[in-house]
């Protein structure tokens, strides 16, 4: 076996196994951890695609952003985690039985002259054509006006996201005048009876 | 073609290496006696009060969400800057590349004008 | 010889590995988003197995755009976990019946 290949098979079993402990795994944080290593691993994969600014863009964006996000939401909230958990294999036949179809579908299209398919005849890129150029080249002159939208996309986000999450700072601290009047005496006075006790 | 990633494989490793290394010295050289005591969280000197683990402030997740964008944002000026050579002019439009990037650019200031503008950047 | 199958046919495997995610998991908010994110990923692995076999650039500069919208995605998907989880207290899906009649 070519050490190429077993790089590529080396990886994906990382990979699917990352994916697996992702789904199943009891603690949010683990689960978040494991999607790290996924992604990582990913970003191994596609080196072997020689799409080296996507593999780097995917450390840098996802591993370093994205899921920084995600675990600090997990460890915000204090979730109740076995009411989460309620039933959890209970659904694993139906996910099973749809995710095989899925599998079986996509392997007979995809598979069909498995090792035949597009044999890898494909020209190696020199090493003077950097992979960053070339992508700079295609996305800055005809992707143009994708490119534009993306950043309208990425003013959306964190439009939407301090628009929901930001909370109204307290300028001074009058009353609210319809909230005091119906304030009784017994909501802010609790009178106990205590038998007197001797002092020794 | 895997060959030319060979330093990259070289500063993984270095990096794992210098990462489990102290651990792995405090392990193996330390002497461990322990007990209740000194097994307990140390919260300067009286009983701790709360659990250890607490939780996040929601402030930082609005910064993390400022970081995604900037973030994003560097990782188009790359390959940009990679090839402003070449879209610096094109045929039709002068100062092509230099307009793309500062319309992208100006668009996720309105977002970064926004934050500001709403409290999220500021602590207190 | 790595052929394009290979990376499709790892492509398909994450994919109904997400699936199966967010059926076992259909309680849990944050984990269902993770789902979401894993499914994000083996579309961009199969879109780049393509471009580097079809010799399509194209293909990357796509996964690029991809991937910018994931993260606004769940930049805003958490935001509104948050939101949530500050008015109800919990993330349980189930929980989540406000407008049933």
């Amino acid at each position: 076996m070519e050490f190429k290949t077993f790089v590529f098979y080396f990886l994906s079993a990382i990979l699917v196994f990352a994916a697996l402990r992702v789904i199943t795994s009891r603690n949010p944080v683990h689960a978040a951890l494991f999607l790290v290593l996924a992604f990582f691993t990913a970003s191994g994969v596609w080196l072997l695609l020689q799409a080296e600014f996507l593999a780097m863009a995917l450390v840098l964006v996802y591993v370093g952003a994205v899921m920084v996000l995600f675990l600090f939401v997990v460890m915000m909230l204090d979730i109740n985690l076995d009411r989460l958990r309620e039933g959890f294999w209970g659904y694993l036949p139906m996910g099973a039985i749809i995710a095989l179809l899925m599998v079986g579908e996509m392997g007979l299209v995809l598979g069909g002259n498995y090792l035949g398919l597009f044999e890898s005849s494909v020209r190696q890129a020199g090493a003077d054509e950097s992979n960053v150029q070339a992508i700079g080249r295609l996305m800055f002159t005809e992707y143009v006006y994708p490119f534009e939208l993306a950043s309208v996309i990425l003013l959306v986000g964190i439009v939407a996201a301090v628009a929901l999450t930001q909370r109204e700072k307290r300028k001074n601290k009058s009353v609210n005048p319809s909230q005091q009047v119906f304030v009784k005496a017994r909501d802010r006075v609790r009178v106990l009876q205590m038998p007197a006790e001797k002092r020794d | 073609m895997l060959e030319s990633y060979f330093p990259v494989f070289v500063f993984i490793l270095v990096g794992i290496a210098f990462g489990f290394a102290p651990v792995l010295t405090g392990l193996i050289v330390a002497p461990h006696r322990p007990d209740s005591e000194k097994l307990s969280p140390y919260e300067c000197g009286f009983e701790a009060f709360e659990d250890a683990r607490m939780k996040f402030d929601v402030r930082y997740y609005l910064i993390a969400i400022i970081f995604i964008l900037f973030d994003l944002e560097v990782a188009f000026l790359l390959p940009w800057a990679t090839i402003f050579k070449e879209i610096a002019n094109t045929d039709s439009v002068r100062w092509f590349g230099f307009i793309e990037m500062m319309v992208f650019i100006a668009i996720l200031v309105v977002g970064y004008l926004y934050a500001w503008a709403k409290g999220a950047l500021d602590w207190e | 010889m790595l052929t394009l199958s290979h990376f499709l046919i790892l492509g398909a495997i994450l994919f109904a590995i997400s699936v199966v995610g967010i059926f076992l998991n259909r309680k849990n908010l944050i984990i269902i988003l993770m789902s979401i994110e894993l499914m994000l990923l083996a579309v961009n692995m199969n879109f780049i197995a393509f471009s580097h076999y079809m010799q399509d650039l194209a293909g990357q500069v796509f996964v690029f755009f991809i991937l910018t919208v994931a993260a606004a995605e769940s930049a805003i998907g958490l935001a509104i976990l948050v939101v949530l989880f500050r008015n109800l207290k919990t993330i349980h899906v189930d929980d989540l019946d406000s407008l049933k009649g």
